[in-house]
């Protein structure tokens, strides 16, 4: 048997002085965002009933971290910041009138899936945008995806937009069942060109729908790509799609957020829980994506409340690393300055006097406690890299107390 | 820079000859080395040579932003990747094999213990596609041992001729699915390189069409 008293346990891990100062850093300029643009933030505890992520079936049972409880119920680990907040705007925000905007910025856990890179614990900061089913909403949580990449440090983003209601229209059309449905748009998904023909093929899909396939899988732009396709479908519900994207798209110019953007009618995951865009968010050096989000309406009447929703969440750590690997981490110091005092009366008052007046100044201060002489402090300073070393002689004379 | 995975061996030397053909100098792939991370600066291509159940791996992760690699190894890894192009080299067969006396007879044994050197296609075929709970046993290689020996009843492996199946009185019971040799590329560079590698997908593709079509007249 192994004895674990050294280590963290598989795909958690310890967050150092420097990534954890740019974490928070990070943490507090997205709130900061977030606050700005009107939505509440909220805490949904780090347990819940699992029936609260089982209800939906929207996720799996194995990439869970469950318990059970004192009376035997099976709890779970907080999985995602979506589905407490679903459960919360049904029960104790009931009565509070759409449009909601409400935010989190929590630890998630889950086995295997990939929403922290391969983190099992990983903070993601998100926003649900409740009651309000229109591009304009849409766009706005596109926004302020793109802005919270943004305020990382991270510049290199590009994030791609889909509309699962574009292909559900087609599907609709071509008289798909809902198996091959999701066999189409699996291939789809994984760009997997020759599954895409095969199932065309074995489906009977005509040569005009085939095109429309392989558009879908080539076609990538913002409203060139938009306009290929308004010529070439004739159903309302792909057209709606369209519509909905290209108003999207329209609304990011405003916000002048338009150049990070690109439309891939291929993204099809999940297409139980979106009812509508997607959009996920990359940048250099990290293979899995920083943002996600989408339109998913259907979420919280699992909880008894017709209310739609649109949000997104960002991956903390993976925007750290990404940071870090794109050489972009701001300098770190642990200690901008050191304060010594000569013994003797009313020096260390005067010490922590002047420590005070330092810190008011945003410096990082630690005032000497093992009594070293100037010249002591000044190796100590070398050494340890700090750059200003204050030795306190004489009583501050100016002092008002 | 583009960094490409390949399959140590075989799989490696046609996917070169495939690029090449493309109009992708890989000179730097070529090269005989025990290196193992093969790079050229000029043309902006570093090669990686991985072990084949590696190479989704690296790719998931974007260590790499393109691999060429078996479909039955893509089966077995369940990473999520795009899988862009069917190259049509390294053809086979992922098969249940078993006695041939068993043959038209699998459903019949209850409780089947399965061994394989892919657990997982084993699980994926009889839990979701025959829905059967099956024991499956893993191993390492000689798999044709297995019902030889009692191990188990049948197994899951890799059939190309069918030689070594035969000699030893075992037979194709059911096909799982058919194998290829596929490229798979990185969700995020699909993006973020867009520029570099939809062109060379688009290239391969091109060459990959000219094959086949060769193929076909020769038959």
């Amino acid at each position: 048997m192994g004895n674990y008293r050294f280590h963290t346990p598989d795909g958690v891990i310890d967050i150092l002085p420097q990534d954890a100062s740019v974490k928070r850093k990070i943490e507090t300029d997205i709130r900061e965002l977030f606050s700005g643009y009107g939505y509440s933030e909220v805490e949904t505890p780090g347990i819940e009933y699992y029936d609260v992520y089982s209800s939906g079936d929207y996720v799996s049972a194995e990439d869970m971290y469950k318990m059970t409880d004192a009376d035997g119920r099976i709890i779970a680990l907080r999985f995602d910041g979506t589905i407490p907040v679903a459960r919360l705007s049904a029960t104790l925000l009931k009565d509070e009138k759409p449009p909601l905007r409400l935010s989190y910025i929590e630890n998630m856990y889950r086995f295997k899936k990939a929403g922290g890179g391969k983190l099992r614990e990983f903070s993601q900061a998100g926003v649900e945008l409740l009651g309000l089913q229109n591009s304009e909403a849409d766009a706005e949580v596109i926004a302020l995806g793109i802005q919270s990449v943004l305020t990382t440090g991270i510049t290199d983003l590009q994030v791609s937009i889909g509309q699962v209601e574009f292909f559900k229209g087609l599907a609709d059309e071509w008289g798909l069942s809902t198996e091959e449905e999701l066999e189409l748009s699996t291939a789809i998904d994984q760009k997997d060109i020759v599954r895409i023909e095969k199932t065309a093929e074995r489906l009977g899909l005509s040569e005009d729908a085939k095109e429309i396939l392989d558009m879908i899988s080539n076609k990538f732009g913002t409203y060139d790509v938009l306009d290929a396709f308004e010529n070439k479908v004739n159903n309302a519900r792909s057209k709606a799609a369209l519509k909905n994207l290209r108003e999207i798209l329209q609304v990011l110019e405003d916000y002048e957020l338009i150049q990070y953007v690109s439309v891939d009618l291929g993204m099809l995951r999940s297409l139980d829980y979106y009812t509508g865009m997607i959009f996920k968010g990359f940048t250099y050096e990290i293979g899995f994506p920083i943002l996600s989000g989408g339109r998913y309406d259907k979420v919280i009447s699992n909880f008894g409340r017709d209310l739609e929703a649109v949000g997104f969440s960002i991956g903390i750590n993976l925007c750290l690393t990404a940071l870090r690997r794109q050489d972009k981490l701001p300098e770190f110091v642990e200690v901008d300055a050191i304060v010594g005092y000569k013994e003797g009366e009313g020096m260390r008052k005067a010490a922590f006097a002047t420590a005070k007046e330092l810190r008011a100044m945003g410096n990082k201060v630690i005032v000497d406690t093992e009594h070293r002489t100037e010249e002591e402090l000044d190796a100590y300073a070398e050494e340890h890299g700090i750059d200003q070393v204050v030795f306190i002689e004489e009583e501050d004379e100016e002092e008002d107390s | 820079m583009i960094t490409i995975a390949l399959s140590k061996g075989r799989l490696a030397e046609k996917a070169l000859d495939l690029l090449e053909a493309a109009g992708y100098d890989v000179s730097a792939g070529r090269e005989e080395s025990r290196k193992l991370i093969l790079e050229d600066e000029k043309t902006g291509l570093r090669f990686i040579m991985a072990k084949p159940a590696d190479v989704p791996t690296y790719v998931e992760y974007g260590a790499a932003d393109l691999g060429v690699v078996g479909k039955d190894t893509l089966l077995e890894e369940g990473r999520n990747l795009y899988e862009v192009i069917d190259l049509g080299f390294g053809a086979c067969r992922m098969c249940v094999c078993g006695p041939v006396s068993l043959k038209g007879k699998l459903d019949q044994i209850p409780n089947k213990r399965v061994a394989s050197k892919y657990p997982n296609i084993t699980r994926a075929y009889f839990e979701g596609t025959k829905k059967e709970s099956v024991e499956i046993i893993k191993l390492n290689g000689s798999v044709e041992l297995a019902p030889l020996i009692g191990l188990a009843e049948v197994i899951v492996d890799i059939v190309e001729s069918g030689r070594t199946l035969k000699e030893n009185g075992l037979d194709v019971l059911e096909t799982v699915a058919d194998i290829s040799a596929r490229v798979v590329v990185n969700r995020v560079s699909m993006k973020m390189k867009e520029s570099e590698i939809v062109p060379m997908i688009d290239a391969l593709r091109k060459q990959v069409a000219i094959k086949n079509a060769q193929k076909k007249e020769e038959k």
